[in-house]
């Protein structure tokens, strides 16, 4: 099977030759791992275009990343992202706002602004320090840079008949959408605490806001969707909403604010046939599974175990309701040895019958994690997750 | 219901910010001690919202409202508080580690911490382990509340327990560490004296240490 095959195969709860592998590395992981040995010339991924971003007429090679995955052996989680372009149109100004001797703050694209200790890595996590929108008046002025209908949404190459070709042919991993939760939305436009006191302080805000998400993720996504249908294998709803110990809201703001606003979204791509959606949150999500699987998200990633999130568990609770991808806790594969085996043994052999599992670290592969142990768990995964004999389960366990 | 109680349940129940600053005003016009305000209005209604917490009923939205209430409740008592004899229930300096940018999960603690009577030197993030101790040895706290969010971190917070150790500041501070790569065994590890699992945890350990647990 191709990776891609085996991905479709595995979320959609049939047959597929092993587990997929679908590990996500961090950029300060893999600096690392080139400084103890992970020979760079192997990783280098090479993207082409226009040169110099379409200043010249020439087509150039460029670096435009690394490839881990097809060195590992694994599934690239990210897959091909079909480039519509949910941000703000037109994006703000990248740019240094203010700086001492010892931080540099930054506005990002999206209008936030960010703080980093001079001279550090640029590529680690920043803080964030301000965010654009803080009530009416600045979410009325921002949504000006969110019409779903700008032509720039779409690639200057969105040719349909093309990109349906390309789709079909793309077998290195899912071909996917991104949609950003009305969570993940608001907390990125108002910053975590001023959108979760929102939700008492100016209901009608979020209600607002609620309204807009729905809008504009639909008609941004519809040309796509109702083109490419389920030739899209699968929705990457980005959300982060829940820390180790529980959400970040509760089943009844959930229910209130965002359940019908998910139902209607879910409901017009089960329309074109895309019924794989696949919510990344951290955290423990437990209080609010009932509710999502309601909304008409069917598929959890990272899992992580750190906050009391159990692949088996869920299974056993949830039936086929969600496909699950993670949940191996990355603590005990750093530390690996037979830690690490006992990671993999108490659950893959469990998650293969059951089907519906791509294995993974419960979230991206953190950067204190060496090569060495990182090779030491692909080696041992590697072996773990074939069928080697046995019958795969025919249709559902439940 | 009196005025007290009454407060205690707006915050609790997290009503209006303006009912919350109504019923403040209400109970100080009725001449009540700030001490009995405070004690036996607001910092009932933070407590009620902790407790929810604990129990999953109420979420980090709920949390922080609830802190936002306390806070506004208790800054219209302001002048009240400063007239009368009122100490804190302790000192607490606060901090990120070193290389760590996170805040949200210590904004948390301070609020809910100064709201449950706390005076806390908040030194920020990303905070070198020579500014712990340096701060440790002036203010003498109670107690050091050490955050971090990244496992990568993490292993700051044993530099400042090891510094503190040696400038023999170790045995006249309570350790207390928080943030999401925290473990309880890597608290043991590091010889802390607790970790919180939570912010409201975390605020529930200092109050048991300074003896005045509600």
């Amino acid at each position: 099977m191709t990776p891609r095959e085996r991905y479709r195969e595995t979320i959609n709860f049939r047959q597929p030759d092993e587990i997929p592998w679908i590990d996500h590395f961090e950029t300060e992981g893999i600096v690392r791992w080139i400084k103890e040995g992970l020979p760079i010339d192997r990783i280098i991924a090479i993207g082409s275009e226009v040169s110099c971003g379409g200043a010249l007429l020439g087509s150039g090679l460029s670096m435009s990343g690394f490839d881990l995955s097809s060195y590992f052996g694994s599934i690239p989680m990210v897959g091909h992202f079909l480039p519509i372009d949910i941000g703000p149109i037109p994006r703000f100004k990248e740019g240094t706002v203010r700086e001492d001797e010892k931080y540099v703050d930054t506005i990002t694209e999206i209008g936030s602004i960010t703080r980093r200790r001079r001279g550090s890595l640029t590529y680690s996590m920043p803080m964030f320090v301000d965010h654009p929108v803080k009530d009416r008046e600045s979410w009325e002025e921002y949504k000006r840079r969110l019409n779903p209908l700008d032509p720039r949404r779409y690639p200057k190459d969105w040719h349909k008949d093309s990109y349906l070709r390309y789709c079909e042919e793309y077998q290195k991993g899912p071909i996917q959408v991104a949609v950003t939760g009305l969570y993940g939305f608001g907390m990125q436009l108002m910053g975590i605490e001023r959108f979760n006191v929102a939700f008492y302080r100016d209901p009608e805000l979020v209600e607002d806001m609620a309204n807009y998400w729905e809008f504009f993720t639909v008609e941004a996504l519809r040309d796509a969707v109702t083109t490419l249908r389920d030739g899209i294998d699968q929705v990457f709803w980005w959300e982060d909403m829940a820390s180790r110990h529980g959400p970040n809201i509760s089943p009844r703001l959930y229910k209130r604010y965002l359940l019908n606003h998910y139902k209607r979204v879910t409901g017009f791509l089960r329309k074109n046939k895309i019924d794989r959606i696949m919510m990344d949150s951290d955290g423990n999500m437990n209080p609010l599974l009932d509710l999502i699987s309601e909304s008409g998200i069917t598929g959890l990633w990272p899992l992580e175990v750190n906050a009391g999130m159990d692949a088996i568990a869920i299974r056993k609770n949830y039936g086929d309701k969600f496909y699950l991808g993670g949940n191996l806790d990355k603590a005990r594969i750093a530390r690996g040895g037979e830690e690490m085996r006992d990671e993999i043994d108490s659950k893959i052999s469990i998650l293969r019958e059951m089907g519906g599992y791509c294995a993974g670290v419960d979230h991206v592969v953190p950067s204190d994690v060496s090569l060495e142990k990182f090779m030491e768990y692909a080696d041992y995964l590697r072996k773990k997750r074939g069928f080697e004999g046995k019958s795969f389960p025919s249709g559902s366990h439940f | 219901m009196n005025v007290l109680d009454e407060l205690a349940d707006s915050i609790g129940q997290l009503g209006s910010s303006n009912r919350v600053i109504e019923l403040t005003k209400e109970a100080i016009a009725e001449g009540l001690p700030a001490t009995d305000i405070v004690e036996k209005g607001i910092r009932k209604g933070l407590d009620y919202v902790g407790q929810q917490f604990e129990h999953n009923t109420y979420f980090l939205a709920e949390l922080l409202y609830g802190a936002e209430l306390t806070n506004e409740a208790l800054e219209v008592l302001r002048p009240q508080m400063e007239g009368s004899n009122t100490k804190p229930r302790a000192r607490i300096v606060l901090g990120t580690v070193k290389g760590d940018m996170h805040d949200i999960g210590k904004n948390i603690f301070k609020s809910l911490a100064m709201a449950s009577g706390f005076k806390v030197k908040d030194l920020g993030v990303d905070v070198e382990a020579d500014t712990f101790v340096e701060n440790v040895a002036r203010e003498e706290p109670e107690i050091l509340a050490m955050s971090a969010l990244l496992t990568t971190t993490v292993p700051e917070m044993k530099v400042v327990v090891d510094s503190l150790r040696k400038a023999g500041l170790r045995d006249r501070v309570k350790i207390i560490l928080g943030g999401n790569a925290v473990s309880r065994e890597f608290g043991r590890s590091v010889e802390a004296d607790a970790v919180a699992l939570t912010a409201v945890e975390g605020v529930e350990i200092c109050k048991k240490w300074t003896g005045k647990s509600d």
